[in-house]
């Protein structure tokens, strides 16, 4: 093939000419190093490439090898507990190689070929076979069975099968006409990957959190944002969701932030046990890094190798969710390219097609009925942080994600500076999801579930009205009732809403339990208007011992959640007894 | 038919006696508790206006508060044989002030 030469030098952008074979988004070899990178405009023969590593160093004259395929990933065993970097290279093997920090030109296959896996064959010999249908098996990891697919187009009846131990590039399974198989399939990162069709998303994703499962519900194969500005807690949010989401498999991207936050999942992961496996979390997992000191153009890419990967665990039928943490560095990457490709420039210096580009991500989670005759059903949920400079959700980026996905957790600074933590306003935050949700809560739930979390949100509302009149005229101007409200809203606050991150028990919650505890909750609220009613004083409503008890129910371990229960009936007995004794403590 | 409230006076029983020569209801309490279980018992049965001296309505505040927001009973602070601790003159200059913007009086 024909081989371009350096034009232009600037930053991560290379202009090459004599590049009239290429394509557009086929990958290409900058200078002798090898250095990887990706076109990403044609104008006659001169092509722009975005390169994926370093460019210092490179200069005008040198050339450009073009591959002829576009920017792929490779997909087989291997993935899972593996840390890649943006163009899917493996950063523990270059680190055996090369040592800490990433250097040019360094070439090592994106999954172990060394490695011998142990294939167990589904499809027998004879078996006409059709694209999506597994083939066989792999025990990837304790919790994760692989299975090897029929890559996309191929069709045909199995010739030869068999089981044993083999290199993911191995030949397991040849067809009649000859086609040989292998488990390692190769997908270009920014072609969705296809399914038969799409089914609307209704169960939800439990993620153990509060104020997420309860008010604003995701649905496996559901799509979230999660903004905030900085120290509101994103960070952390989405950790919480990597671990405790009930998806069978969890994709960490870390775009573009801390080095030291994918060094938290690194440690912290491996010892966290997964409440339904009883595995650690690791097994499940697969990282892609690129932190904020790596090559930036590789940052556009890592959001498209993880929701690749992330799309092939889907079409083995598997429950996937990936985090993207976070979308505004991808987004920033984007309009560095663009401003050095001299485009015009929109919103904020972001290009003009950033909407596009974003609805392209998001577009691919759903949850489909995959390839394959045996119509797996798969799940792919998106869940991306945004971090809109100053907290401000006006600017573009977030505006082009809340456009698209359909449920939105806006953290709020002025709550995580109270130390309510996760800051998830209550007030603007919403989810589409939750009618569906509703249903499918009342139903596997309690039936009162959608009853007491409508409640919930209402006392929530009046207290947000009732607010601005104390802020205006005090407290004390207030009815009894309505100072009822004020803390029977405060309670739902600190409660229900409030979750330790970092406590042992408290950091996550089932469904069981939070249906309880929210009943507690209202409970109480009930309760204090009845004893109201019956002429008792709201002083005597507050001081009560039982309050305690009703506060620390969230830290009641998930087999002592019966407790829970106990304490609702205390509740109504303390009330019946001072209702008894005339509204009167004594005291 | 007009239905006729009645009024009473609760306080400490020295000071309250002479009410009844005045056809008024008279409870003498002793200590908060009582004061105020009187209170919320005449609130309940058709008292429309009750009187009741400084010092016993210091001992219950909230109760007092409590009728300040509603139409009946009107709960009107009175001084005590023991003198007069100007709760009562307060309020009224409160109310006053909430009423007109300014204190006229």
């Amino acid at each position: 093939m024909k081989v371009g030469k350096i034009l232009k030098v600037s930053g991560p952008l290379v202009v090459a000419e004599g590049m009239d074979e290429a394509n557009v988004y086929d990958v290409v070899q900058v200078s002798d190093r090898k250095l990887i990178g990706e076109i990403i405009e044609m104008r006659g023969d001169r092509a722009s490439i975005q390169v994926y590593e370093e460019t210092t160093g490179i200069g005008p004259g040198e050339p450009v090898y073009t591959t002829g395929e576009p920017l792929s990933v490779e997909l087989g065993p291997g993935l899972i507990e593996s840390m890649f970097d943006g163009i899917q290279r493996p950063l523990n093997a270059i680190m055996e190689q090369v040592g800490d920090f990433l250097e040019k030109g360094v070439v090592v296959p994106s999954l172990n070929r060394e490695k011998l896996w142990h294939f167990t064959p589904v499809a027998k010999v004879g078996d006409e076979v059709k694209q999506g249908d597994v083939l066989g098996t792999v025990q990837e990891t304790s919790v994760v069975l692989h299975k090897i697919m029929v890559p996309y187009g191929k069709t045909g009846v199995v010739k030869d099968i068999k089981e044993g131990e083999f290199k993911v590039d191995e030949t397991v399974c040849v067809l009649e006409n000859g086609e040989e198989l292998t488990m390692l399939q190769k997908w270009p990162v920014r072609r969705q990957r296809g399914y038969q069709n799409k089914i609307n998303p209704d169960e939800p994703l439990i993620t153990g959190q509060r104020v997420i499962d309860t008010f604003f519900p995701i649905t496996k194969g559901g799509t979230a944002a999660v903004p905030g500005p900085f120290g509101s807690g994103k960070t952390v949010v989405q950790h919480q969701l990597a671990k405790w989401a009930d998806s069978e498999i969890v994709v960490y991207v870390g775009c573009g932030e801390r080095g030291n936050e994918m060094t938290d999942v690194l440690l912290e992961f491996p010892e966290i046990k997964d409440p339904k496996t009883g595995e650690s979390l690791m097994k499940r997992t697969v990282l892609i890094a690129n932190t904020s000191n790596m090559p930036v153009a590789a940052r556009e890419a890592s959001i498209y190798t993880g929701i690749t990967i992330a799309e092939y665990f889907r079409d083995m039928g598997y429950s996937v969710a990936i985090m993207a943490d976070s979308t505004s560095r991808w987004a920033e990457a984007l309009r560095e390219m663009s401003g050095r490709l001299e485009e015009m420039p929109g919103d904020e210096g972001y290009p003009a097609y950033l909407g596009s580009r974003a609805a392209e991500f998001y577009e691919r989670a759903g949850k489909v009925k995959c390839y394959g005759s045996d119509d797996r059903i798969g799940a792919l949920t998106i869940i991306g942080a945004v971090s809109p400079p100053g907290g401000d959700i006006s600017e573009p980026v977030s505006q082009a994600t809340l456009r698209i996905v359909k449920v939105f957790w806006g953290l709020d600074a002025s709550l995580a500076y109270r130390r309510h933590f996760p800051a998830i306003n209550w007030m603007n935050s919403y989810s589409l999801y939750q009618s569906k949700v509703d249903g499918w809560m009342d139903k596997n739930v309690d039936e009162g579930f959608s009853d007491n979390r409508t409640k919930a949100m209402s006392l929530l509302q009046e207290e947000s009205s009732l607010q601005e009149i104390v802020r205006l005229v005090g407290r004390d101007s207030l009815s009894e009732t309505d100072q009822l409200k004020l803390e029977a809203a405060k309670s739902i606050r600190e409660d229900f809403l409030q979750q330790n991150a970092f406590h042992d028990v408290d950091t996550y919650a089932s469904l069981e339990k939070q249906n309880l505890m929210l009943d507690l909750v209202l409970h109480f609220y009930d309760e204090g208007l009845r004893a109201l009613k019956n002429g008792m004083y709201l002083n005597d409503l507050m001081n009560l011992e039982v309050r305690d008890r009703i506060a620390r129910a969230k830290y009641l371990e998930e087999s002592d959640i019966a407790k829970i229960k106990d304490i609702k009936v205390a509740l109504t007995k303390v009330i019946d007894d001072l209702i008894a004794e005339g509204g009167i403590l004594n005291a | 038919m007009i239905y006729m409230y009645k009024i009473g006076v609760i306080g400490d029983k020295d000071s309250i006696l002479p009410f009844k020569a005045l056809g008024i209801d008279v409870f003498p309490v002793i200590g908060p508790e009582e004061a105020r279980k009187t209170l919320d018992t005449l609130a309940k049965s058709k008292y429309g206006v009750v009187f009741i001296t400084e010092q016993t309505a210091q001992l219950i505040p909230e109760s007092i508060e409590r009728y300040n927001r509603e139409p009946v009973p009107a709960v009107i602070l009175i001084p005590s044989n023991q003198g007069s601790l100007h709760i009562g003159l307060n309020r009224i200059n409160e109310n006053v002030e909430k009423a007109v913007g300014s204190n006229i009086l």
